[in-house]
């Protein structure tokens, strides 16, 4: 070795040297931002001082009696602004849940619809979707609520209820369905219920793997399912019969009793995420299906799989891996929607935190939470959606 | 070819499209009855109906119950800039797109041109089109209908000149056609003098949803860069914004800027009620820009900042000439659809309590002649016809982008 | 050094040819990736004018190697000093190294929205601030001398991979570097594309440029290498002239290397 010398390195001045320019420029930057937080908090404290508003820190507003009640729940005026909270935060999530098990089935159908080889059924997709897509969630939602709920003589006057027998009674108070419910604590039945899908699932991959094993069909779906409703109704018998079924019907002064009620607001606001987010999810479905479908149909056809096969084995499974990134985002996205719900007063989160404000509580507090909360949210559909991006990876792609 | 060749045609397609098998022929007469009987209700729901108090509140629908007398030439004047703008932009762009075969260009000037001009026009712009012609029958005013015509001939003679401007000018009529609205908006607050408050309508939504986007552009540019950073503080910061804008919603956020923003300002610096929407649309979009940068930054291989740094450019020229060029083309159609979502998300100035079409649409309702008569169908019928026709007709011009684009150099 | 090394002082890494005076000097270098050792204490001169030829197996560090004389890899110990700028944290020294270097990379990264004469003169307008008119002059013969002046108007995306490698040769001589970097210049090229590419290099060998050049077109080596330096596992294990290493190389590695590309 000729550079026995032990090789010095050159220190720039400070001003140039790299390494301290980054750290400079990242401290400036928190400057400045801590500066802009520090200029809005402060703002705050002076502002909240002078019009004697409770301090920005303080939550104890939620312990106040709420003073009204709910529609459609059993809250109590004496109950507190933070039970009505929680009130609130279970609708949406509520809302959310069902609007989105709605929104896959009808917008899977229509994107399969989109696909067909039928002129009229994907022309009948295509307008749905260019409908529903270009137009604003709210107008739909006010439409439905305003324009054919509230004025549009859709919904017939109290004592003018009009009906499908003992499936849907309606008049403007609300619409009511034919519902299940359980006549005594629903748990055991639920557990029996949850125990069906267990064996079901497994004799499914237990009649895989024969007909992996023995290649003779074994028919593993069909049987999955025989097992799961057997065992259902083989519970609900030794059960003793643990739910009944309410009807609704109209009686005879025309007011409607029985079902389940839905209050115009929710339904209104139900049918309208629904309608519009299921027009987002169609375009999933038929952009994820073409672009599995190209190429790999061929591959599959080539090995002489049937139209079939070649949807359940090779299409559907990829396409669902491509789709669930932007399905989760609209599910988001529904989520999210259904604090339009202020709008046509139905009462969930947002609609809570908004009237708790009308009512005196600390603005700033108020929406804090409201913001916090919904971003726990969005945090949770995160996660489950990388959870569920994780399972279903492909390796090496 | 004779006309039973014609028949055999269109009985094969018949047989192939509608009636393959027994399960097709039943959703053809299924979807069929459908379809003939929605068609039939939205016909005679356009038809049958009475509009007049769609016709008396055209005005208002359109800029709002403030703006009347002379001031309603600032939305005209702002109007036309726009149309003028837009025929030079596309009269440079067509020249520029076909720079080696000068003989494709159609100029306006040339009345052989104006057939294909014509045809391609209306191709494109229909629903605009439709809902300009029924505006006009509805009103039946001379008026709207001179300002139209004005507003053609603008958009026609601003095509002729930018088909004559020298090559290499697109950038420039770009850069125009972005300022027009800007002017216009200009013009219409300080020109006219028309305070913010005073806007409503389909003005306001148009003002608020371009002003969002031209404002939330740039944060958003700024905000990817920064996530994209190499420094954990930039990062944060950008991610911390992002995260908190894209998980909270709109409307929420709208209430925030309605009800709580006012408390973060000094007194004399809190800004009128639409313009807190403005900015708020303006930080929620601005995250949902960033994501879409971002995506386009992420398609660039690497090897192109390296080329640039091995060239000894500076670090702030590579991200101007080279990164962001080519990211933002990657992903204009994603930007398009973005700002489709905008004016959708303008319709929730409802919310907040703001002079938007929507609400506009029940206070018509509320009018002494109107009163009790269910017609809020029709007038939410017209504001949501509005919202549909201009994002679906944005959308449309962003697939066929993407088409083009998909196909074309990259 | 005034006169000509004999061929054994060459196997020393550290001894120049060339036209006299030492341009790059790499001291102890050593880089590392997380835990992964890249390169392992690497000394090396290199003479001006003079053209070294790197070989090596996949991973060896040779990217690596040429990646930290323009600063693109950050080395963590040790000396590299280029035309008598020693690169460190100062951004004015690697700003002045940039500048004297140019680098042809092996998938050529050609700015695809810009015309072959844009890539070529965007630096020169840029960092060394020449008049538009001066660069375009200058940016055509660097074209012209890569023969494809006629390519000027296109974008690169409408060129061969051999004329898209000549416009990056020559939007890196545009900047008139004193050192030209190649990272397998012509390993991405379809095999009929590959003279082209090779006979510009050749040529601009014989213009007196000092090159380093990762390649294993040994046939180029043989041509115009002063040098051949054959590295493994982040070391140099051997240097010599090509003649010696297509004669007798010393080592038992570089026989095994040798025997696996030629
Ligand atoms: N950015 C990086 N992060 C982590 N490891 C890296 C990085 N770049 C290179 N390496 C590792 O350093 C080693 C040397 O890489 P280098 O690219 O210099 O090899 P090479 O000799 O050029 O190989 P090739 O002939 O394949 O181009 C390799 O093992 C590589 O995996
Ligand atoms: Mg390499």
């Amino acid at each position: 070795m000729t550079a026995a010398q032990a090789p010095a390195r050159a220190r720039p001045p400070l001003w140039r040297d790299v390494r301290v320019l980054r750290v400079v420029g990242q401290a400036a930057a928190l400057v400045v931002v801590g500066m802009l937080l520090a200029w809005l908090w402060s703002n705050l404290q002076n502002n909240v001082d002078s019009l004697g508003i409770p301090a920005p820190t303080d939550f104890s507003y939620l312990n106040q009696p709420v003073g009204q009640s709910i529609a459609g729940s059993d809250l109590r005026p004496t109950q507190s602004r933070l039970d009505a909270l929680q009130v609130g935060l279970v609708r949406t999530i509520q809302i959310a849940i069902v609007g989105i098990i709605l929104t896959t089935i009808l917008g899977v159908l229509l994107g399969i619809a989109r696909l067909s080889q039928n002129w009229l059924v994907a022309t009948f997709a295509r307008i749905y979707v260019e409908l529903f897509r270009n137009t604003p969630p709210l107008v739909v939602i006010i439409f439905i609520y305003l324009g054919m709920f509230i004025n549009g003589g859709f919904l017939p006057r109290v004592g003018d209820a009009v009906e499908i027998p003992n499936l849907l009674a309606a008049d403007i108070r609300g619409i009511s369905v034919l519902w299940v419910s359980f006549t005594d604590s629903p748990w055991p039945y639920l557990l029996v219920l949850v125990g069906a899908i267990a064996v079901g699932w497994g004799v499914v991959r237990w009649r895989n793997h024969v007909q992996d094993a023995q290649g003779k069909p074994t028919y593993p779906m069909l049987s999955g399912l025989v097992v799961f409703l057997a065992m259902a109704i083989v519970g609900w018998l030794a059960l003793g019969g643990p739910t009944e079924l309410s009807a609704p019907s109209v009686a005879e002064n025309g007011r409607v009793t029985g079902g389940n009620k839905l209050t115009p607001e929710y339904a209104a606001l139900l049918i309208g995420l629904v309608l519009y987010t299921a027009s987002h999810v169609a375009e999933i479905t038929r952009a994820s299906i073409q672009a599995v479908a190209r190429g790999q149909d061929e591959a599959a056809k080539a090995l002489g799989l049937s139209a079939g096969q070649r949807l359940r084995k090779v299409i559907l499974p990829q396409a669902l891996r491509v789709a669930i990134p932007p399905l989760s985002n609209q599910y988001l996205n529904l989520t999210k929607n259904s604090s339009l719900a202020v709008a046509i007063a139905y009462v969930e989160m947002t609609r809570v935190t908004s009237d708790l404000v009308a009512n005196g509580a600390p603005a700033f507090q108020a929406f804090l939470l409201l913001a916090f909360l919904y971003l726990l949210i969005s945090l949770a559909t995160a996660l489950i959606t990388n959870f569920i991006n994780g399972r279903l990876a492909i390796p090496g792609r | 070819m004779t006309a039973g060749g014609v028949t055999t045609h269109a009985g094969a397609w018949i047989r192939q499209n509608l009636f393959r098998n027994a399960r097709d022929s039943i959703l053809t007469v299924v979807f069929g009855a459908l379809l003939a009987f929605l068609t039939y209700r939205a016909l005679s729901f356009v038809l049958g109906e009475d509009w007049e108090i769609q016709r008396q509140n055209m005005r208002n629908s359109l800029v709002g119950p403030e703006i009347s007398g002379t001031d309603l030439w600032a939305p005209v004047i702002g109007i036309w800039l726009i149309a003028a703008a837009v025929g030079v932009m596309i009269g440079a762009l067509d020249r520029s797109q076909h720079a080696d075969q000068p003989g494709a260009i159609l100029d306006p000037l040339r009345p052989a041109h104006w057939r294909q001009i014509a045809y391609r026009t209306v191709a494109r712009l229909w629903p605009v089109f439709a809902l300009v012609v029924f505006i006009l029958l509805l009103t039946g005013s001379t008026t709207g209908l001179l300002v139209t015509l004005a507003a053609m001939a603008l958009a026609f003679l601003g095509r002729a000149a930018g088909v004559r401007l020298p090559l290499g000018s697109v950038r420039w009529a770009a850069l125009a056609t972005a300022l027009a609205p800007i002017v216009a908006v200009l013009i219409i607050r300080f020109g006219f003098g028309i305070d913010w408050n005073d806007w409503g309508g389909f003005l306001l939504v148009a003002f608020a949803g371009a002003a969002g986007i031209a404002l939330s552009f740039p944060l958003g540019i700024f905000l990817a860069l920064g996530r994209r950073s190499k420094l954990p503080v930039m990062k944060g910061l950008s991610v911390a914004y992002i995260e908190f804008f894209r998980g909270v919603p709109l409307v929420v956020l709208l209430l925030i800027g309605s009800l709580v923003i006012g408390l973060f300002l000094p007194r004399s610096l809190i800004p009128s009620e639409p313009i807190r929407a403005v900015i708020i649309f303006t930080l929620f979009t601005a995250a949902y820009f960033a994501e879409v940068v971002r995506g386009g930054l992420q398609s660039l291989p690497e090897g192109q900042e390296e080329a640039a740094k091995a060239l000894g450019l500076p670090a702030w020229r590579i991200t101007s000439f080279i990164v962001l060029p080519q990211a933002l083309r990657n992903v204009i159609p994603a930007i398009v659809g973005q700002s489709i979502s905008l004016w959708k998300d303008t319709s929730l100035m409802f919310i907040i309590g703001l002079a938007e079409p929507l609400r506009l649409a029940s206070a018509f309702t509320r009018q002494p002649e109107f009163r009790g008569q269910g017609l809020i169908t029709l007038t939410l019928f017209f504001a949501g016809l509005i919202y549909w026709i201009v994002s679906f007709t944005m959308s449309r011009e962003s697939q066929r982008l993407e088409r083009k684009l998909g196909v074309g150099q990259r | 050094m005034s006169t000509e090394p004999i061929a054994e002082e060459l196997r020393d890494a550290t001894v120049t040819r060339g036209a006299g005076g030492v341009i790059i000097e790499l001291a102890q270098v050593d880089k590392f990736f997380g835990d992964f050792q890249a390169l392992k204490d690497v000394n090396m001169k290199v003479g001006k004018q003079e053209v070294v030829v790197v070989i090596g197996p996949s991973g060896s560090g040779k990217s690596t190697l040429i990646r930290c004389i323009n600063r693109l890899e950050e080395h963590d110990a040790g000396r590299i000093v280029v035309d008598g700028v020693e690169l460190s944290n100062d951004i004015k020294a690697i700003r002045e190294v940039r500048r004297e270097t140019g680098m042809v990379f092996q998938q050529f990264n050609l700015f695809p929205h810009l015309t072959v004469l844009d890539n070529v003169t965007l630096a020169p307008r840029q960092v060394r601030k020449t008049p538009r008119a001066e660069a375009e002059r200058l940016g055509r013969q660097m074209l012209e001398q890569v023969k494809i002046p006629e390519q000027a108007d296109k974008y690169p995306a409408q060129l061969s991979g051999g004329q898209q490698q000549r416009v990056a040769i020559a939007r890196a001589l545009a900047m008139q570097p004193k050192v030209m970097l190649f990272d397998e210049p012509t390993s991405a090229l379809d095999p009929e594309m590959i003279n082209e590419v090779l006979e510009s290099m050749k040529e601009l060998a014989r213009t007196g440029m000092t090159m380093i050049v990762v390649t294993h077109e040994m046939g180029f080596a043989r041509e115009v290498a002063d040098r051949v330096v054959f590295m493994e596992e982040g070391q140099i294990v051997e240097v010599g002239t090509a003649e010696h290493f297509f004669t007798n190389p010393s080592e038992e590695r570089t026989k095994l290397f040798l025997s696996q590309i030629l």
